[in-house]
Protein backbone atom coordinates (compact mmCIF):
# COMPACT_ATOMS: atom_id res chain seq x y z
CA UNK A 1 0.00 0.00 0.00
CA UNK A 2 2.85 2.36 0.89
CA UNK A 3 6.30 1.74 -0.46
CA UNK A 4 9.49 3.80 -0.12
CA UNK A 5 12.28 3.00 -2.52
CA UNK A 6 15.69 4.56 -1.70
CA UNK A 7 13.99 7.84 -0.89
CA UNK A 8 16.11 10.87 -0.09
CA UNK A 9 14.69 14.28 0.72
CA UNK A 10 17.00 17.25 0.87
CA UNK A 11 15.43 20.62 1.62
CA UNK A 12 16.48 23.80 -0.13
CA UNK A 13 18.38 24.75 3.03
CA UNK A 14 20.65 21.73 2.44
CA UNK A 15 19.24 19.81 5.38
CA UNK A 16 18.76 16.14 4.51
CA UNK A 17 15.63 15.05 6.33
CA UNK A 18 15.38 11.55 4.91
CA UNK A 19 18.28 9.51 3.56
CA UNK A 20 17.87 6.52 1.23
CA UNK A 21 14.86 5.28 3.07
CA UNK A 22 13.26 2.01 1.95
CA UNK A 23 10.33 0.19 3.52
CA UNK A 24 7.02 -1.27 2.57
CA UNK A 25 3.68 -1.22 4.33
CA UNK A 26 0.99 -3.69 3.29
CA UNK A 27 -2.63 -2.74 2.78
CA UNK A 28 -4.40 -2.75 6.13
CA UNK A 29 -1.13 -2.71 8.07
CA UNK A 30 -0.46 -0.30 10.91
CA UNK A 31 2.94 1.13 11.70
CA UNK A 32 4.39 3.71 14.03
CA UNK A 33 7.24 5.93 12.93
CA UNK A 34 9.32 7.04 15.85
CA UNK A 35 12.62 8.73 16.59
CA UNK A 36 13.88 11.92 18.20
CA UNK A 37 12.66 15.23 16.88
CA UNK A 38 14.26 16.01 13.54
CA UNK A 39 14.71 12.34 12.72
CA UNK A 40 12.55 12.74 9.61
CA UNK A 41 9.18 11.47 10.86
CA UNK A 42 7.17 14.42 9.57
CA UNK A 43 9.02 14.46 6.28
CA UNK A 44 8.22 10.80 5.77
CA UNK A 45 4.51 11.52 6.17
CA UNK A 46 4.72 14.59 3.94
CA UNK A 47 6.24 12.50 1.18
CA UNK A 48 3.25 10.13 1.31
CA UNK A 49 0.70 12.96 0.91
CA UNK A 50 2.90 14.77 -1.64
CA UNK A 51 3.24 17.80 0.57
CA UNK A 52 6.89 17.35 -0.36
CA UNK A 53 8.44 15.61 -3.33
CA UNK A 54 11.48 13.36 -2.79
CA UNK A 55 14.83 14.59 -4.06
CA UNK A 56 15.71 11.01 -5.10
CA UNK A 57 13.92 7.69 -5.04
CA UNK A 58 10.33 6.67 -5.45
CA UNK A 59 7.29 6.70 -3.21
CA UNK A 60 4.38 4.46 -4.17
CA UNK A 61 0.98 4.89 -2.54
CA UNK A 62 -1.97 2.67 -3.35
CA UNK A 63 -0.13 1.21 -6.32
CA UNK A 64 0.53 4.64 -7.74
CA UNK A 65 4.09 5.87 -8.19
CA UNK A 66 3.98 9.47 -6.99
CA UNK A 67 7.02 10.36 -9.04
CA UNK A 68 5.04 10.83 -12.22
CA UNK A 69 1.99 12.33 -10.57
CA UNK A 70 1.16 15.68 -12.10
CA UNK A 71 0.44 18.62 -9.86
CA UNK A 72 -3.16 18.69 -11.02
CA UNK A 73 -3.72 15.15 -9.76
CA UNK A 74 -2.43 15.81 -6.24
CA UNK A 75 -5.86 16.78 -4.80
CA UNK A 76 -7.22 13.46 -6.02
CA UNK A 77 -4.36 11.59 -4.28
CA UNK A 78 -4.98 13.49 -1.06
CA UNK A 79 -8.68 12.67 -1.09
CA UNK A 80 -7.60 9.04 -0.74
CA UNK A 81 -5.46 9.82 2.32
CA UNK A 82 -6.81 10.81 5.73
CA UNK A 83 -4.51 13.21 7.56
CA UNK A 84 -4.39 13.92 11.30
CA UNK A 85 -2.19 16.75 12.57
CA UNK A 86 -0.67 17.39 15.96
CA UNK A 87 -2.54 20.69 16.26
CA UNK A 88 -5.62 19.09 14.63
CA UNK A 89 -6.02 22.11 12.25
CA UNK A 90 -9.76 22.44 12.62
CA UNK A 91 -11.52 25.44 11.10
CA UNK A 92 -12.53 27.38 14.18
CA UNK A 93 -15.26 29.41 12.50
CA UNK A 94 -17.32 26.33 11.71
CA UNK A 95 -19.18 23.78 13.75
CA UNK A 96 -17.85 20.31 14.49
CA UNK A 97 -20.29 18.94 11.92
CA UNK A 98 -19.11 21.32 9.18
CA UNK A 99 -15.47 20.51 9.89
CA UNK A 100 -16.04 16.80 9.55
CA UNK A 101 -18.26 17.27 6.47
CA UNK A 102 -15.60 19.23 4.56
CA UNK A 103 -13.85 16.26 2.86
CA UNK A 104 -17.22 14.94 1.73
CA UNK A 105 -18.30 18.31 0.35
CA UNK A 106 -15.03 18.43 -1.55
CA UNK A 107 -15.66 14.90 -2.82
CA UNK A 108 -19.09 16.03 -4.01
CA UNK A 109 -21.35 13.69 -2.06
CA UNK A 110 -25.06 14.32 -1.69
CA UNK A 111 -26.27 16.08 1.44
CA UNK A 112 -28.05 13.00 2.76
CA UNK A 113 -24.96 10.87 2.27
CA UNK A 114 -22.81 13.54 3.95
CA UNK A 115 -25.14 13.71 6.97
CA UNK A 116 -25.09 9.94 7.30
CA UNK A 117 -21.32 9.60 7.07
CA UNK A 118 -20.53 12.59 9.31
CA UNK A 119 -22.75 11.19 12.07
CA UNK A 120 -21.18 7.76 11.69
CA UNK A 121 -17.69 9.27 11.95
CA UNK A 122 -18.61 11.41 14.96
CA UNK A 123 -20.23 8.42 16.59
CA UNK A 124 -17.04 6.47 16.04
CA UNK A 125 -14.95 9.06 17.91
CA UNK A 126 -17.66 9.47 20.58
CA UNK A 127 -18.67 13.07 19.77
CA UNK A 128 -22.08 12.60 18.19
CA UNK A 129 -23.71 14.87 20.77
CA UNK A 130 -21.30 17.70 20.04
CA UNK A 131 -21.93 18.04 16.29
CA UNK A 132 -23.36 21.57 16.63
CA UNK A 133 -20.61 22.75 18.98
CA UNK A 134 -17.87 25.14 17.96
CA UNK A 135 -14.46 23.42 18.04
CA UNK A 136 -13.13 26.13 20.36
CA UNK A 137 -15.53 24.98 23.11
CA UNK A 138 -14.12 21.44 23.06
CA UNK A 139 -11.23 20.10 25.11
CA UNK A 140 -7.90 19.41 23.37
CA UNK A 141 -8.61 15.68 23.34
CA UNK A 142 -12.06 16.24 21.84
CA UNK A 143 -10.65 18.58 19.21
CA UNK A 144 -8.16 15.90 18.21
CA UNK A 145 -10.99 13.38 17.94
CA UNK A 146 -12.86 15.78 15.62
CA UNK A 147 -9.67 15.98 13.56
CA UNK A 148 -9.63 12.18 13.39
CA UNK A 149 -13.31 12.07 12.41
CA UNK A 150 -12.53 14.49 9.57
CA UNK A 151 -9.62 12.31 8.46
CA UNK A 152 -11.63 9.09 8.30
CA UNK A 153 -15.06 10.39 7.19
CA UNK A 154 -14.29 9.89 3.49
CA UNK A 155 -13.14 6.31 4.24
CA UNK A 156 -9.62 6.79 2.93
CA UNK A 157 -7.48 3.76 2.17
CA UNK A 158 -4.57 5.35 4.03
CA UNK A 159 -4.61 7.22 7.33
CA UNK A 160 -1.53 9.18 8.35
CA UNK A 161 -1.10 11.00 11.65
CA UNK A 162 1.74 13.32 12.67
CA UNK A 163 2.21 13.34 16.45
CA UNK A 164 -1.54 13.05 17.08
CA UNK A 165 -1.00 12.79 20.83
CA UNK A 166 1.67 15.45 21.10
CA UNK A 167 -0.55 17.76 23.15
CA UNK A 168 -2.42 15.15 25.16
CA UNK A 169 -1.93 13.55 28.57
CA UNK A 170 -0.99 9.83 28.72
CA UNK A 171 -4.51 8.54 29.29
CA UNK A 172 -5.99 10.53 26.38
CA UNK A 173 -3.01 9.54 24.24
CA UNK A 174 -3.76 5.87 24.84
CA UNK A 175 -7.41 6.38 23.82
CA UNK A 176 -6.44 8.16 20.63
CA UNK A 177 -3.93 5.47 19.68
CA UNK A 178 -6.50 2.74 20.27
CA UNK A 179 -8.84 4.67 17.96
CA UNK A 180 -6.21 4.42 15.23
CA UNK A 181 -5.84 0.71 15.90
CA UNK A 182 -9.63 0.40 15.43
CA UNK A 183 -9.40 1.90 11.96
CA UNK A 184 -6.70 -0.61 11.12
CA UNK A 185 -9.11 -3.32 12.21
CA UNK A 186 -11.53 -2.27 9.46
CA UNK A 187 -8.85 -2.43 6.78
CA UNK A 188 -7.35 1.05 6.68
CA UNK A 189 -3.59 1.33 6.28
CA UNK A 190 -2.47 3.44 9.24
CA UNK A 191 0.86 5.17 9.76
CA UNK A 192 1.41 7.25 12.90
CA UNK A 193 4.45 9.36 13.71
CA UNK A 194 5.09 9.64 17.43
CA UNK A 195 8.06 10.23 19.70
CA UNK A 196 6.22 8.64 22.66
CA UNK A 197 8.19 5.39 22.61
CA UNK A 198 6.60 3.75 25.70
CA UNK A 199 3.13 4.31 24.28
CA UNK A 200 4.20 3.03 20.87
CA UNK A 201 5.67 -0.10 22.44
CA UNK A 202 2.46 -0.80 24.36
CA UNK A 203 0.42 -0.76 21.16
CA UNK A 204 2.20 -3.86 19.87
CA UNK A 205 2.30 -2.72 16.22
CA UNK A 206 5.08 -2.46 13.71
CA UNK A 207 7.57 0.31 14.57
CA UNK A 208 9.91 2.09 12.17
CA UNK A 209 12.66 3.82 14.10
CA UNK A 210 14.30 6.76 12.33
CA UNK A 211 17.54 8.44 13.21
CA UNK A 212 18.87 11.38 11.22
CA UNK A 213 16.70 10.36 8.28
CA UNK A 214 17.92 6.75 8.23
CA UNK A 215 15.92 3.67 9.10
CA UNK A 216 17.54 2.43 12.31
CA UNK A 217 15.15 -0.36 13.15
CA UNK A 218 12.04 -2.02 11.67
CA UNK A 219 10.44 -3.80 14.61
CA UNK A 220 7.49 -6.10 13.98
CA UNK A 221 5.23 -7.57 16.63
CA UNK A 222 6.20 -11.18 17.33
CA UNK A 223 9.87 -10.61 16.59
CA UNK A 224 12.23 -10.23 19.47
CA UNK B 1 -16.77 -4.22 2.99
CA UNK B 2 -14.28 -4.05 5.81
CA UNK B 3 -14.71 -7.69 6.77
CA UNK B 4 -11.43 -8.79 5.28
CA UNK B 5 -8.64 -8.97 7.82
CA UNK B 6 -5.43 -7.33 6.77
CA UNK B 7 -2.52 -9.56 6.04
CA UNK B 8 1.09 -8.62 5.68
CA UNK B 9 1.99 -10.51 2.54
CA UNK B 10 -0.10 -8.83 -0.10
CA UNK B 11 2.64 -6.40 -0.82
CA UNK B 12 2.84 -6.29 -4.55
CA UNK B 13 -0.73 -6.92 -5.43
CA UNK B 14 -2.78 -4.40 -7.29
CA UNK B 15 -4.58 -2.02 -4.97
CA UNK B 16 -7.70 -3.64 -3.60
CA UNK B 17 -10.92 -2.59 -5.32
CA UNK B 18 -12.20 -0.92 -2.19
CA UNK B 19 -9.36 1.56 -2.38
CA UNK B 20 -10.61 2.84 -5.69
CA UNK B 21 -14.11 2.94 -4.38
CA UNK B 22 -13.06 4.78 -1.27
CA UNK B 23 -10.98 7.39 -2.98
CA UNK B 24 -13.11 10.42 -3.60
CA UNK B 25 -14.62 10.10 -7.07
CA UNK B 26 -13.32 13.00 -9.05
CA UNK B 27 -14.72 12.14 -12.44
CA UNK B 28 -18.01 10.92 -11.14
CA UNK B 29 -19.10 14.34 -9.97
CA UNK B 30 -22.60 14.53 -11.36
CA UNK B 31 -24.79 17.55 -11.82
CA UNK B 32 -26.30 17.21 -8.35
CA UNK B 33 -22.97 17.36 -6.56
CA UNK B 34 -21.78 20.12 -8.86
CA UNK B 35 -24.87 22.08 -7.93
CA UNK B 36 -24.47 21.24 -4.24
CA UNK B 37 -20.86 22.43 -4.29
CA UNK B 38 -21.88 25.69 -5.95
CA UNK B 39 -24.76 26.21 -3.54
CA UNK B 40 -22.31 25.59 -0.71
CA UNK B 41 -19.87 28.23 -2.00
CA UNK B 42 -22.72 30.58 -2.90
CA UNK B 43 -24.24 30.61 0.56
CA UNK B 44 -21.04 30.27 2.58
CA UNK B 45 -19.55 33.31 0.80
CA UNK B 46 -22.76 35.28 1.33
CA UNK B 47 -22.89 34.27 4.99
CA UNK B 48 -19.29 35.33 5.43
CA UNK B 49 -19.99 38.75 3.92
CA UNK B 50 -23.12 39.28 6.00
CA UNK B 51 -21.26 38.24 9.13
CA UNK B 52 -19.35 41.54 8.89
CA UNK B 53 -21.99 43.84 7.42
CA UNK B 54 -20.15 47.15 7.92
CA UNK B 55 -16.97 46.13 6.15
CA UNK B 56 -19.02 44.61 3.33
CA UNK B 57 -21.27 47.66 3.05
CA UNK B 58 -18.30 50.02 3.02
CA UNK B 59 -16.58 48.15 0.20
CA UNK B 60 -19.81 47.91 -1.78
CA UNK B 61 -20.46 51.64 -1.24
CA UNK B 62 -17.04 52.65 -2.53
CA UNK B 63 -17.52 50.45 -5.59
CA UNK B 64 -21.10 51.62 -6.02
CA UNK B 65 -20.09 55.30 -6.03
CA UNK B 66 -17.35 54.58 -8.54
CA UNK B 67 -19.96 52.96 -10.79
CA UNK B 68 -22.65 55.61 -10.18
CA UNK B 69 -20.45 58.50 -11.35
CA UNK B 70 -20.04 57.41 -14.98
CA UNK B 71 -23.69 56.34 -15.05
CA UNK B 72 -24.77 59.83 -14.01
CA UNK B 73 -22.48 61.41 -16.60
CA UNK B 74 -23.85 59.09 -19.28
CA UNK B 75 -27.42 60.09 -18.40
CA UNK B 76 -26.44 63.75 -18.43
CA UNK B 77 -24.77 63.34 -21.81
CA UNK B 78 -27.72 61.44 -23.19
CA UNK B 79 -30.03 64.31 -22.25
CA UNK B 80 -27.66 66.94 -23.57
CA UNK B 81 -27.55 65.05 -26.84
CA UNK B 82 -31.31 64.90 -27.23
CA UNK B 83 -31.50 68.59 -26.36
CA UNK B 84 -28.79 69.43 -28.87
CA UNK B 85 -30.47 67.19 -31.40
CA UNK B 86 -33.44 69.57 -31.30
CA UNK B 87 -31.15 72.47 -32.06
CA UNK B 88 -29.27 70.70 -34.73
CA UNK B 89 -32.49 69.94 -36.54
CA UNK B 90 -33.07 73.67 -36.74
CA UNK B 91 -31.02 74.12 -39.90
CA UNK B 92 -32.83 77.19 -41.26
CA UNK B 93 -30.92 79.89 -43.06
CA UNK B 94 -31.99 83.35 -42.11
CA UNK B 95 -31.68 85.84 -45.01
CA UNK B 96 -31.84 89.58 -44.29
CA UNK B 97 -32.58 91.66 -47.39
CA UNK B 98 -31.12 95.11 -47.95
CA UNK B 99 -33.12 97.95 -46.33
CA UNK B 100 -34.27 99.18 -49.73
CA UNK B 101 -35.87 95.92 -50.75
CA UNK B 102 -39.63 95.88 -50.35
CA UNK B 103 -42.16 93.08 -49.80
CA UNK B 104 -42.46 92.43 -53.55
CA UNK B 105 -38.73 91.92 -53.94
CA UNK B 106 -38.84 89.57 -50.98
CA UNK B 107 -41.72 87.60 -52.45
CA UNK B 108 -39.94 87.40 -55.82
CA UNK B 109 -36.80 86.00 -54.25
CA UNK B 110 -38.89 83.59 -52.15
CA UNK B 111 -40.63 82.44 -55.35
CA UNK B 112 -37.33 81.83 -57.08
CA UNK B 113 -35.98 79.92 -54.12
CA UNK B 114 -39.08 77.71 -53.92
CA UNK B 115 -38.41 76.41 -57.42
CA UNK B 116 -35.03 75.02 -56.31
CA UNK B 117 -34.89 71.31 -55.61
CA UNK B 118 -32.70 71.62 -52.52
CA UNK B 119 -35.03 74.00 -50.68
CA UNK B 120 -37.93 72.52 -48.74
CA UNK B 121 -39.56 75.69 -47.45
CA UNK B 122 -39.27 79.47 -47.60
CA UNK B 123 -41.02 81.71 -45.16
CA UNK B 124 -41.24 85.42 -45.67
CA UNK B 125 -41.34 87.75 -42.67
CA UNK B 126 -42.25 91.30 -43.50
CA UNK B 127 -40.91 94.15 -41.32
CA UNK B 128 -44.43 94.58 -39.87
CA UNK B 129 -44.66 90.92 -38.88
CA UNK B 130 -41.14 91.11 -37.50
CA UNK B 131 -42.00 94.10 -35.38
CA UNK B 132 -45.07 92.38 -33.97
CA UNK B 133 -43.05 89.32 -33.10
CA UNK B 134 -40.38 91.44 -31.51
CA UNK B 135 -42.95 93.39 -29.53
CA UNK B 136 -44.57 90.21 -28.23
CA UNK B 137 -41.32 88.44 -27.28
CA UNK B 138 -38.85 91.00 -26.06
CA UNK B 139 -40.88 93.07 -23.64
CA UNK B 140 -39.60 96.22 -25.40
CA UNK B 141 -43.10 97.18 -26.51
CA UNK B 142 -42.89 100.64 -24.94
CA UNK B 143 -39.46 101.32 -26.36
CA UNK B 144 -40.61 100.25 -29.82
CA UNK B 145 -43.50 102.70 -29.69
CA UNK B 146 -40.95 105.51 -29.47
CA UNK B 147 -39.50 104.56 -32.87
CA UNK B 148 -40.49 106.82 -35.75
CA UNK B 149 -40.19 104.14 -38.39
CA UNK B 150 -39.81 100.38 -38.65
CA UNK B 151 -36.09 99.60 -38.79
CA UNK B 152 -36.54 95.93 -39.58
CA UNK B 153 -35.65 94.57 -43.02
CA UNK B 154 -37.45 91.97 -45.10
CA UNK B 155 -36.48 88.54 -43.82
CA UNK B 156 -36.66 85.14 -45.53
CA UNK B 157 -36.32 81.95 -43.52
CA UNK B 158 -35.07 79.27 -45.90
CA UNK B 159 -35.13 75.59 -44.91
CA UNK B 160 -32.67 73.73 -47.12
CA UNK B 161 -32.78 70.03 -47.69
CA UNK B 162 -30.69 68.06 -45.23
CA UNK B 163 -27.08 67.77 -46.32
CA UNK B 164 -24.78 64.91 -45.62
CA UNK B 165 -22.24 65.37 -42.81
CA UNK B 166 -21.11 68.87 -42.05
CA UNK B 167 -21.30 70.11 -45.64
CA UNK B 168 -22.93 73.50 -46.18
CA UNK B 169 -26.04 73.45 -48.37
CA UNK B 170 -25.43 74.69 -51.93
CA UNK B 171 -28.20 77.27 -51.69
CA UNK B 172 -26.07 79.19 -49.19
CA UNK B 173 -23.64 80.36 -51.87
CA UNK B 174 -26.53 81.34 -54.15
CA UNK B 175 -28.11 83.44 -51.41
CA UNK B 176 -24.85 85.20 -50.63
CA UNK B 177 -24.51 86.10 -54.31
CA UNK B 178 -27.99 87.67 -54.54
CA UNK B 179 -27.71 91.42 -54.86
CA UNK B 180 -30.80 92.20 -52.72
CA UNK B 181 -29.36 90.17 -49.87
CA UNK B 182 -27.67 92.07 -47.08
CA UNK B 183 -26.76 89.26 -44.62
CA UNK B 184 -27.03 85.50 -44.60
CA UNK B 185 -27.03 83.93 -41.15
CA UNK B 186 -26.27 80.25 -40.96
CA UNK B 187 -24.87 78.82 -37.72
CA UNK B 188 -22.85 76.00 -39.23
CA UNK B 189 -19.70 76.70 -37.22
CA UNK B 190 -21.63 76.83 -33.99
CA UNK B 191 -23.39 73.57 -34.78
CA UNK B 192 -20.11 71.87 -35.64
CA UNK B 193 -18.62 73.11 -32.41
CA UNK B 194 -21.55 71.77 -30.43
CA UNK B 195 -21.20 68.40 -32.16
CA UNK B 196 -17.49 68.34 -31.35
CA UNK B 197 -18.15 69.23 -27.71
CA UNK B 198 -20.68 66.42 -27.42
CA UNK B 199 -18.27 63.99 -29.06
CA UNK B 200 -15.52 65.04 -26.70
CA UNK B 201 -17.83 64.73 -23.70
CA UNK B 202 -18.89 61.28 -24.75
CA UNK B 203 -15.29 60.16 -25.16
CA UNK B 204 -14.37 61.69 -21.79
CA UNK B 205 -17.23 59.91 -20.06
CA UNK B 206 -16.18 56.62 -21.63
CA UNK B 207 -12.58 57.11 -20.54
CA UNK B 208 -13.76 58.07 -17.05
CA UNK B 209 -16.04 55.03 -16.96
CA UNK B 210 -13.09 52.84 -17.95
CA UNK B 211 -10.90 54.31 -15.21
CA UNK B 212 -13.58 53.96 -12.56
CA UNK B 213 -14.31 50.39 -13.67
CA UNK B 214 -10.60 49.72 -13.24
CA UNK B 215 -10.78 51.26 -9.76
CA UNK B 216 -13.73 48.99 -8.96
CA UNK B 217 -11.76 46.02 -10.19
CA UNK B 218 -8.85 46.97 -7.93
CA UNK B 219 -11.13 47.46 -4.92
CA UNK B 220 -12.64 43.99 -5.39
CA UNK B 221 -9.24 42.48 -6.08
CA UNK B 222 -7.73 44.03 -2.98
CA UNK B 223 -10.65 43.02 -0.78
CA UNK B 224 -10.47 39.46 -2.04
CA UNK B 225 -6.69 39.48 -1.56
CA UNK B 226 -7.12 40.46 2.10
CA UNK B 227 -9.80 37.81 2.44
CA UNK B 228 -7.45 35.19 1.03
CA UNK B 229 -4.69 36.28 3.42
CA UNK B 230 -6.95 36.15 6.45
CA UNK B 231 -8.10 32.68 5.48
CA UNK B 232 -4.68 31.24 4.71
CA UNK B 233 -5.04 28.51 7.33
CA UNK B 234 -8.42 27.43 5.98
CA UNK B 235 -7.05 27.37 2.43
CA UNK B 236 -4.06 25.29 3.56
CA UNK B 237 -6.32 22.78 5.33
CA UNK B 238 -8.61 22.53 2.30
CA UNK B 239 -5.64 21.83 0.05
CA UNK B 240 -4.32 19.22 2.49
CA UNK B 241 -7.58 17.32 2.52
CA UNK B 242 -7.74 17.23 -1.24
CA UNK B 243 -9.71 20.25 -2.40
CA UNK B 244 -9.11 21.05 -6.06
CA UNK B 245 -7.84 24.55 -6.91
CA UNK B 246 -11.29 25.27 -8.35
CA UNK B 247 -12.99 24.33 -5.11
CA UNK B 248 -10.63 26.51 -3.07
CA UNK B 249 -11.09 29.44 -5.42
CA UNK B 250 -14.86 29.23 -5.81
CA UNK B 251 -15.96 30.94 -2.57
CA UNK B 252 -13.66 33.87 -3.36
CA UNK B 253 -15.13 34.20 -6.84
CA UNK B 254 -18.60 34.22 -5.34
CA UNK B 255 -17.42 36.86 -2.87
CA UNK B 256 -16.38 39.00 -5.84
CA UNK B 257 -19.74 38.44 -7.52
CA UNK B 258 -21.57 39.45 -4.35
CA UNK B 259 -19.52 42.63 -3.99
CA UNK B 260 -20.19 43.44 -7.64
CA UNK B 261 -23.90 42.80 -7.29
CA UNK B 262 -24.23 44.86 -4.11
CA UNK B 263 -22.28 47.75 -5.62
CA UNK B 264 -24.36 47.61 -8.82
CA UNK B 265 -27.59 47.82 -6.83
CA UNK B 266 -26.13 50.64 -4.77
CA UNK B 267 -25.06 52.50 -7.92
CA UNK B 268 -28.63 52.25 -9.21
CA UNK B 269 -29.91 53.60 -5.90
CA UNK B 270 -27.51 56.56 -6.21
CA UNK B 271 -28.62 57.23 -9.78
CA UNK B 272 -32.31 57.09 -8.92
CA UNK B 273 -31.65 59.16 -5.79
CA UNK B 274 -29.91 61.89 -7.79
CA UNK B 275 -32.70 61.81 -10.38
CA UNK B 276 -35.27 62.19 -7.64
CA UNK B 277 -33.37 65.05 -6.01
CA UNK B 278 -33.09 66.92 -9.31
CA UNK B 279 -36.59 66.19 -10.58
CA UNK B 280 -38.31 69.35 -9.29
CA UNK B 281 -35.78 71.94 -10.57
CA UNK B 282 -35.42 70.08 -13.86
CA UNK B 283 -39.17 70.08 -14.34
CA UNK B 284 -39.20 73.83 -13.77
CA UNK B 285 -36.46 74.27 -16.34
CA UNK B 286 -38.26 72.08 -18.87
CA UNK B 287 -41.50 73.98 -18.30
CA UNK B 288 -39.74 77.08 -19.55
CA UNK B 289 -39.01 75.20 -22.78
CA UNK B 290 -42.75 74.50 -23.22
CA UNK B 291 -42.03 70.87 -22.33
CA UNK B 292 -40.46 70.27 -25.70
CA UNK B 293 -37.81 68.17 -23.94
CA UNK B 294 -38.25 65.37 -21.45
CA UNK B 295 -35.62 64.14 -19.05
CA UNK B 296 -34.41 60.64 -19.95
CA UNK B 297 -33.46 58.39 -17.06
CA UNK B 298 -32.01 54.88 -17.31
CA UNK B 299 -34.02 52.56 -19.51
CA UNK B 300 -35.18 49.37 -17.74
CA UNK B 301 -32.74 47.35 -19.85
CA UNK B 302 -29.82 49.58 -18.82
CA UNK B 303 -30.94 49.43 -15.18
CA UNK B 304 -30.89 45.65 -15.39
CA UNK B 305 -27.52 45.61 -17.13
CA UNK B 306 -25.83 47.63 -14.35
CA UNK B 307 -25.89 44.93 -11.62
CA UNK B 308 -25.16 42.23 -14.17
CA UNK B 309 -22.09 44.07 -15.45
CA UNK B 310 -20.93 45.03 -11.97
CA UNK B 311 -21.26 41.39 -10.85
CA UNK B 312 -19.14 40.38 -13.84
CA UNK B 313 -16.63 43.05 -12.85
CA UNK B 314 -16.55 41.67 -9.29
CA UNK B 315 -16.01 38.16 -10.60
CA UNK B 316 -13.14 39.34 -12.79
CA UNK B 317 -11.48 41.21 -9.90
CA UNK B 318 -11.77 38.15 -7.65
CA UNK B 319 -10.46 35.93 -10.42
CA UNK B 320 -7.38 38.12 -10.90
CA UNK B 321 -6.73 38.31 -7.16
CA UNK B 322 -7.10 34.59 -6.57
CA UNK B 323 -4.97 33.72 -9.58
CA UNK B 324 -2.27 35.95 -8.13
CA UNK B 325 -2.58 35.11 -4.43
CA UNK B 326 -3.88 31.57 -4.13
CA UNK B 327 -0.32 30.34 -4.33
CA UNK B 328 -1.11 26.71 -4.02
CA UNK B 329 0.63 24.66 -1.38
CA UNK B 330 1.15 21.94 -3.95
CA UNK B 331 4.68 20.92 -4.96
CA UNK B 332 5.41 21.20 -8.68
Amino acid sequence: MIRFDQVTKRYASGHEAVHELSFELAAGEMAFVTGHSGAGKSTLLKLIALIERPTRGHVTVNGQNLHGLRRGRIPELRRGIGMVFQDHRLLMDRSVYDNVALPLIIAGLSREEIAKRVRAALDKVGLLERERAAPITLSTGEQQRVGIARAIVAKPAVLIADEPTGNLDPQLSGEIMRLFADFQQVGTTVIVASHDLPLVKRMGKRVLVLDHGRLLDDWRPGST
Amino acid sequence: MFARKPSGNRLKQAPPPRAAERAAPRRRLGFTSWRDQHLYSFFSSLGRLLARPWATALTALVMGLALALPLLFLILLDNARSLAGGWQDAREITVFLKPGADAQAGAALAGRLRTRGDVTAVKQITPEQGLEEFRAMSGFADALDVLQFNPLPQVLVVTPQETRGSEDPAVLAVLRAEKEVDLVQYDAAWRRRLGAILGLSQRSVLVLAGLLALATLLVVGNTVRLDIQSRAEEIAVMQLIGASPGFVRRPFLYTGVWYGLFSGVFALMVVYGVQWALQAPVDRLLDSYDNRFILHGLTPAAALAVPVLSAALGWLGAMLASARHLAEALPD
